[in-house]
């Protein structure tokens, strides 16, 4: 095709659009929103996938000590945990530091733990098994294991938590896709229509443009565009708005009890590309769909 | 130039066109007339090609319209002119880019298009009323407008469904002078009117149409005289 054709295509397809900017306000505003829903689902698999390969790099365990146990014998558990293979030990929390840590989780809401008169808080010490290792090891038989030792109250890991997160991740993944699918049907609809009324509103001119010898593509191209840049704008504003949303909440970090700090990342570059394309060439099919209905 | 064999057009139950057969010569001016319903208009569209015959084949310079890919036959369009009673012009366009129209679909590179629909304006005496729009225009000069859309790409034949219809008998007069000049200049007319005034002092062939069948037909004007 004449590479000028494609400048003239563009013009048409713009002047569509302003023409018809009511419509088409309603139309892009749609797909946003539609867009927007289907990239926060997006948003909240990444993030939920981004904690959980945190979290599964290793498997950590809290032993707990009973009140009041020696030094010595603290001294033992330590050299005990130490000789455990893959096993790395990574602190220890004293009650005191434990009801420090406690009160800051619960942040405005620590005046609560004011009321105890005792701190009720055991003392553990923090142990990591890196995946390589674990993943080898029974970890009950790890956790029977150090909880036989003297002075160890309980043994409680992360793994079972896991294990119970991945399979909501799992639930949270189909939903998206049946949900992101029904959105992309409601883009193709919406696109489709929109794309109707401007080809009906221009059947006229159409007419006319046949009747000098335009060829089907001069004729269609316009619309496929036009639906390619309802596609484009609505699934660009939508990242937009997704990413202005993730800057407000990114701004406090989150907790969740008894795990680290989450950290809310955004969409890679690649995603939110790839989220745009599929606006974008969703947009054309719905082109497509409304060409190829009016024109057969 | 233009042949009809045996071709039949229905729609649905109704009968527009029956077994006709016909032969345009290259570079005749032929009026196609009758009363209302004679199957005058479905007869253009079928030798323009925006219909197909229910039997029967067309032919344009030895091409079977019936056998011709739809993209073949939108660049055959550019050589086939159409001018109508309701002149289709775009309102919202002007004189020129109504004109322009014509080139633009073809890809004409700008400043050809500048040139010849300047070129073209002039010809059909709408010279300097480039910028105006079809609705500040006289109903002749929209004809104009539409004839100009109709000549600008030179087509071999030019293909009237009653131009005139709307018209005053001056400016009837006007629009059929430039009809023959257009027709002088090489280009085939096929004229559908049933305007008996049109025909009452022409010579040219004329062909009656009565109830989708050839009822009449005058004699073509001898070789090498349109």
């Amino acid at each position: 095709m004449i590479p000028r054709l494609w400048t003239y295509f563009l013009k048409r397809a713009l002047s569509n659009i302003l023409e018809q900017r009511f419509i088409q306000f309603i139309s892009m505003g749609t797909i946003t929103i539609s867009f927007l829903l289907l990239g926060a689902f997006v948003l909240l698999v990444v993030n939920l996938n981004t904690w959980l390969m945190d979290w599964g790099q290793s498997l950590s365990m809290s032993v707990y000590l009973e009140d009041g146990i020696s030094g010595k014998r603290k001294e033992e558990i330590s050299e005990a945990l130490k000789g455990i293979p893959g096993a790395e030990l990574r602190g220890f929390i004293s009650k005191e530091k434990a009801m420090e840590d406690l009160k800051e989780a619960f942040g405005a809401q620590a005046a609560l733990l004011d009321g105890f008169k005792e701190n009720p808080l055991p003392a553990s010490f923090e142990l990591l098994l890196l995946e390589k290792e674990f993943r080898n090891l029974a970890p009950d038989a790890v956790k029977d294991e150090i909880e036989s030792l003297q002075g160890v109250e309980e043994v409680q890991y992360s793994e079972q938590w896991i294990e119970r997160f991945e399979g909501f991740l799992y639930m949270i993944q189909a939903g998206g896709l049946i949900i992101g699918g029904l959105l992309c049907l409601a883009v193709l609809f919406i696109t489709t229509n929109t794309i109707k009324l401007t080809i009906y509103a221009r059947r006229d001119e159409l007419e006319i443009y046949k009747l000098v010898g335009a060829t089907d593509r001069f004729v269609k191209t316009p619309f496929l565009i036009e639906g390619a840049i309802q596609g484009f704008v609505g699934g660009a504003t939508a990242l937009a708005f997704l990413y202005g949303l993730y800057k407000l909440v990114s701004v406090k970090p989150l907790y969740a009890s008894g795990f680290p700090v989450l950290k809310v990342v955004f969409l890679a570059p690649e995603i939110a590309l790839s989220l745009i394309f599929l606006s974008l060439i969703l947009g054309l099919i719905g082109g497509l769909i409304a060409v190829g209905r009016f024109f057969h | 130039m233009i042949q009809l064999f045996n071709v039949s057009k229905h729609f649905g139950q109704n009968v527009a066109l029956a077994g006709i057969d016909l032969k345009i010569r290259k570079g005749e001016f032929v009026f196609i007339t009758g009363p209302s319903g004679a199957g005058k208009t479905t007869l253009l569209r079928l030798i323009f090609g925006s219909q197909s015959p229910s039997d029967g084949a067309i032919l344009i310079s030895g091409i079977n319209l019936n056998r011709i890919r739809r993209a073949k036959l939108d660049l055959m369009r550019r050589r086939i002119g159409f001018v109508f009673q309701d002149f289709k012009l775009l309102e919202e366009r002007s004189v020129f880019q109504n004109v322009a129209l014509a080139l633009e679909v073809i890809g004409e590179r700008p400043s050809i298009i500048r040139k010849k629909t300047r070129q073209v304006l002039r010809a059909v005496g709408l010279g300097g009323k480039e910028t105006l729009f079809p609705r500040e225009l006289s109903g002749g000069e929209q004809q104009r407008i539409a004839i100009a859309r109709a000549i600008i790409n030179e087509p071999i034949i030019l293909l009237a469904d009653e131009p005139t219809g709307s018209l005053d008998p001056d400016i009837t007069q006007e629009i059929m002078l430039l009809f023959r000049t257009i027709n002088l200049r090489g280009t085939t007319v096929v004229f559908a009117t049933h305007s008996r005034e049109l025909l009452r002092d022409t010579d040219q062939r004329t062909v009656l149409l009565k109830k989708g069948h050839v009822e009449q037909e005058t004699p073509p004007p001898p070789e090498g005289r349109p």
